[in-house]
């Protein structure tokens, strides 16, 4: 790691914007945010969830109307963006449509008033490690969307900034150049162990590039971890819908132990792990069930719950069944285990519900 | 040519063969005809080719001083009013103005855009004249001459420069905010953003604003005719003398043809330089934040009071001209009276009744001209498209005097002999005006996919349906876009028309001159206030319009000006 690198704090920030006909809505309200030196966080939310509020707020393109903002123990709230020392990367691009991609990976060492022989050098050497050696005289309006991609990438992280900002920058690009760039982004960052805070609605992006996750909702963070975590653990219920697929049911707590609890759900009394502390006997929760934690069996076992198969759907490494089961219609994904394994709909199988993979929210 | 074999021939339906076919006869006896006529009349004298007596006037040592004049003038206007229309269109796409604001600022713009052209001039000489409010009330000079370069320069500069406030603002609020954002997240200060993002994003918006000014200052004919005076003749003005003082129409018309070398080297520079130099947004989807403050708290209060005070100057012309059309004698006696619209409602009421019927006549034919032509080269297929296109172009792109004498030559004698008559008046405008119609019909149709058209079609709908119950609609804001346009027009303009005005019809501008030219300085403010006020009346009326006729979410017609 860099000696350079810093970390970020965003210390109880909001901000205010007068609404037509709301009055004052909050884009973001009390927003607490601790990037450590060199980690790849991702603010992830629906939109107008205030993450790239808070994103332009970190660069200083807007200026909080309450809080702190930190970049290794030095108060920023104050600084413009232009003394910041960041790079940012726009969703769409901003390149300089009037400069050729050499001139544009060069503005911000031009601006530091850099040697000529330097500033050639260091276009040279960022334009090969995004894979763009040699494009130093074509103009932005002759490239891909990937292309111009990586332009703004180069461009952003040549002046060796501080912090790396990314604003939602694969949106613009198709399902496959996606993935091709996250994994890009995600290796040059790790490589470069430059601080970066990346804004996405996308969970499963989200999950691909990042060290840790903060979940925004209504201005405010909700949660955050690593992915993992917001997986298996969520906190409230929006966390359990908006990271992964979930089936959200509802249960009455029977019985706590140490680190797990006993629900009734679906006609039956489930065990779940949960460190969901304060969960007491006769609350009602929702039990959070992920596709892939319950396991179908082709006849009915006496220990586990039975249900029918609605509909299912192959789709090649796995298979994805609708399964009636208590009174609810659950998402249940499995994996192909070879020709003629897949249960036929109609069929009446044996649910079983993997305890160490489920938990549950308050209701 | 060849490729011409590849298309269906003139048009398989006979309502749109019929449709090119009067259109072409009308496009050739108004616009291919007159312009041919001045070409021969200028080079054949009594049945012979005879260069001698053109070669002796281009040469004559006035003319030639009038050429240069001519051209200094729109070279100084261009420059100035870009400049002032930048501020203006920088200000309200950069500075976060509340509503209202801008809302003022567009108004005070309108003012000078759709008056006569010359309304900025009279109220330079209530202002800085012999007896001017400034000059003699407030200064005390006596015996102060306005007439000459500067004075006509600032008038044409204020009824300009909204030209190139139109033009460059929307190509400022054009330019993606993220990238200037990002200079700034760069390190640059917002003066280098300026200078080095935002300026070089401009240019083709600025060079474009400068020729649109510098054609319209070369056109001008009645400003310096007023202001320019004897020290400082122009090329228009000098036409028009040798015409009228003079009675030598064929000198008139080869002056007038040396118009045309500068203004056909604005329009190519226009069409294959600067339409090629606009940046294309290359971005996706945009980013829909709030834009970056690219101006410090200082610079938006500077830009503010340049703007604020360009607005007081042109409310203080206009101002004045009121009050001068209200009181009995302006700079001598300033009692309040109403005898000046007593006399234009009585002894000028046949201009403005003529005025008013001519404009009556050409706002719907020029609206429906524009429209049809329009459809017909962007929907249509036939023998001549782009053509017929360009040549419907050429009576709006040339200066109003070449368009003038044209007509005067053409139609004083048989064959067709139309001098004298409302209906030449009528036609002028139309084929001089429609154009922006054609063009406003041409952008939002070529905004329309083809398969909204194509869906119509694929429900059962024949193509005259489609036609009636699609394209019609989507097409109505450009029908009254050129209709309030070529209404406008005919109220304030006279480059063209004062060569066509007789005794039978004359028209409300060609009044104000002859008042202006007599003193009688009154009537003349009260003909300008009335035509400002009627202008102001159909436009409310026009835009209102064009309001109810938009289907939501269909592309603007911005302005009724049309560039």
């Amino acid at each position: 790691m860099n000696p350079g690198t810093i970390g970020v704090t965003v210390d109880n920030v909001s901000k205010r914007y007068a609404h037509r006909v709301k009055g004052e809505i909050y884009a973001a309200r009390d927003v607490r945010i601790d990037v450590r030196p060199g980690e790849f966080l991702t603010l992830l939310g629906p939109s107008g969830c205030g993450k790239t509020t808070t994103l332009r707020m970190i660069a200083g393109f807007e200026r909080p109307d309450a809080g702190q903002i930190r970049f290794g123990g030095e108060d920023v709230t104050d600084l413009p963006a232009n003394l910041r020392n960041i790079g940012f990367v726009f969703q769409n691009y901003a390149l300089f449509p009037h400069l050729a991609v050499g001139e544009n990976v060069a503005y911000g060492l031009r601006v530091r008033g850099q040697p000529e022989a330097t500033i050639d050098k260091r276009v040279r050497e960022v334009l090969a490690l995004v894979g763009l050696a040699g494009y130093e005289q074509q103009f932005p309006g002759q490239l891909s969307g990937g292309e111009q991609q990586r332009v703004a990438l180069a461009r952003a992280i040549v002046i060796e900034p501080r912090v790396l900002l990314f604003d939602e920058p694969l949106s613009n690009l198709d399902a496959k150049l996606r993935v091709e760039m996250r994994d890009e982004i995600r290796a040059l960052q790790r490589r470069l162990a430059i601080t970066t805070i990346y804004v996405t609605h996308d969970q499963e992006e989200a999950m691909a590039v990042s060290d840790r996750i903060a979940v925004m909702s209504g201005g405010s963070v909700v949660q955050d971890g690593s992915a993992e975590d917001l997986y298996h653990r969520p906190a409230t219920e929006f966390v359990a819908r908006f990271v992964g697929r979930v089936n959200l049911i509802a249960a009455e707590v029977k019985g706590a132990h140490a680190g797990a609890l006993d629900v009734e759900a679906l006609g039956g009394v489930i065990r779940v792990r949960s460190r969901a502390t304060g969960a007491r006997v006769g609350d009602r929760v929702q039990l959070v069930l992920r596709p892939e934690a319950i396991v179908l069996a082709a006849t009915p076992v006496a220990t586990a719950l039975s249900g029918t198969i609605e509909a299912r759907t192959f789709l090649g490494e796995k298979v994805e069944y609708r399964v009636r089961c208590g009174g609810e219609s659950l998402q249940v994904v499995g994996y192909n285990a070879g020709p003629g394994s897949a249960l036929a709909a109609g069929s009446v199988v044996g649910v079983t519900i993997n305890a160490e993979a489920t938990t549950v929210v308050p209701q | 040519m060849n490729a011409t074999a590849a298309r269906p021939a003139f048009g398989r339906d006979p309502a749109v063969t019929a449709a090119v076919i009067v259109l072409w006869l009308l496009l050739a006896l108004f616009v291919v005809y007159p312009l041919a006529m001045l070409f021969v009349r200028i080079v054949v004298d009594k049945g012979a080719l005879d260069l001698s007596g053109i070669v002796k006037i281009l040469t004559d040592r006035h003319q030639v001083r009038a050429f240069w004049n001519s051209l200094l003038l729109a070279f100084l206007v261009g420059i100035a009013g870009t400049l002032i229309g930048f501020l203006f269109a920088f200000t309200a796409a950069r500075t976060r103005l509340p509503r209202a604001a801008l809302t003022l600022l567009d108004a005070s713009v309108l003012l000078p855009l759709v008056s006569p052209p010359f309304t900025t001039a009279i109220a330079m000489i209530f202002s800085f004249g012999p007896r001017g409010l400034i000059t003699y009330d407030l200064l005390g000079i006596k015996g102060v001459t306005v007439y000459g370069l500067t004075s006509t320069l600032c008038s044409e500069v204020l009824t300009y420069f909204p030209i190139a406030y139109l033009t460059l603002r929307p190509i400022l609020a054009a330019i993606d905010s993220n990238v200037e954002g990002m200079a700034f997240s760069l390190g640059a200060s917002r003066w280098r953003v300026f200078r080095t993002v935002t300026l070089p994003l401009a240019v083709p918006g600025l060079a474009n604003a400068f020729l649109l000014l510098f054609a319209a200052s070369l056109a001008d004919f009645a400003t310096p005719l007023i202001l320019g005076g004897n020290q400082f003749p122009v090329l228009p003005t000098q036409a028009f003398l040798q015409i009228t003082g003079m009675f030598d129409l064929r000198g008139g018309a080869a002056l007038s043809l040396v118009l045309l070398v500068p203004a056909m080297i604005v329009f190519l520079l226009q069409r294959y330089w600067v339409s090629r130099r606009y940046y294309v947004t290359i971005t996706g989807k945009g980013a829909g934040q709030t834009p970056f403050d690219s101006v410090s708290p200082w610079v938006r209060r500077a830009l503010l009071t340049a703007c604020v005070a360009t607005v007081v100057v042109v409310v203080y012309f206009y101002a004045l001209l009121f009050y001068a059309s209200i009181v009995v004698a302006f700079g001598a006696n300033h009692a309040l009276t109403l005898q000046h619209y007593r006399v234009i409602f009585t002894e000028g009421l046949k201009a403005i009744r003529d005025t008013l019927i001519i404009a009556g006549f050409a706002m719907p034919l020029g609206g429906l001209y524009g429209v049809l032509l329009g459809y017909l080269v962007t929907k249509k297929q036939f023998v001549g498209r782009r053509t017929m296109e360009v040549v419907s172009m050429v009576n709006y792109a040339l200066p109003g005097t070449i368009v003038g004498i044209a007509y005067l030559i053409a139609f004083n004698d048989p064959p067709i002999e139309l001098t004298g008559t409302a209906l030449v008046i009528i036609a002028c405008y139309v084929f001089r005006y429609g154009p922006t119609g054609i063009r406003a019909t041409v952008a939002l149709l070529s905004q329309i996919d083809r398969s909204i058209e194509e869906a119509s079609q694929g429900l059962g709908a024949g193509s005259g349906t489609t036609f009636r119950r699609v394209t019609l609609p989507l097409i109505m804001p450009a029908f009254f876009a050129g209709l309030g346009v070529v209404f406008i027009r005919s109220m304030t303009a006279i480059s063209a028309t004062i060569f066509l005005v007789s005794i039978s019809w004359t028209l409300i501008t060609v009044k104000i001159l002859e008042n202006m030219t007599e003193l009688a300085l009154g009537p003349a403010a009260a003909f300008s206030v009335l035509v400002v006020a009627i202008v102001f009346v159909v436009i409310g009326a026009v835009g209102w319009l064009l309001r109810s006729f938009r289907a939501p979410g269909a592309a603007r017609v911005t302005s009724l000006l049309g560039g």
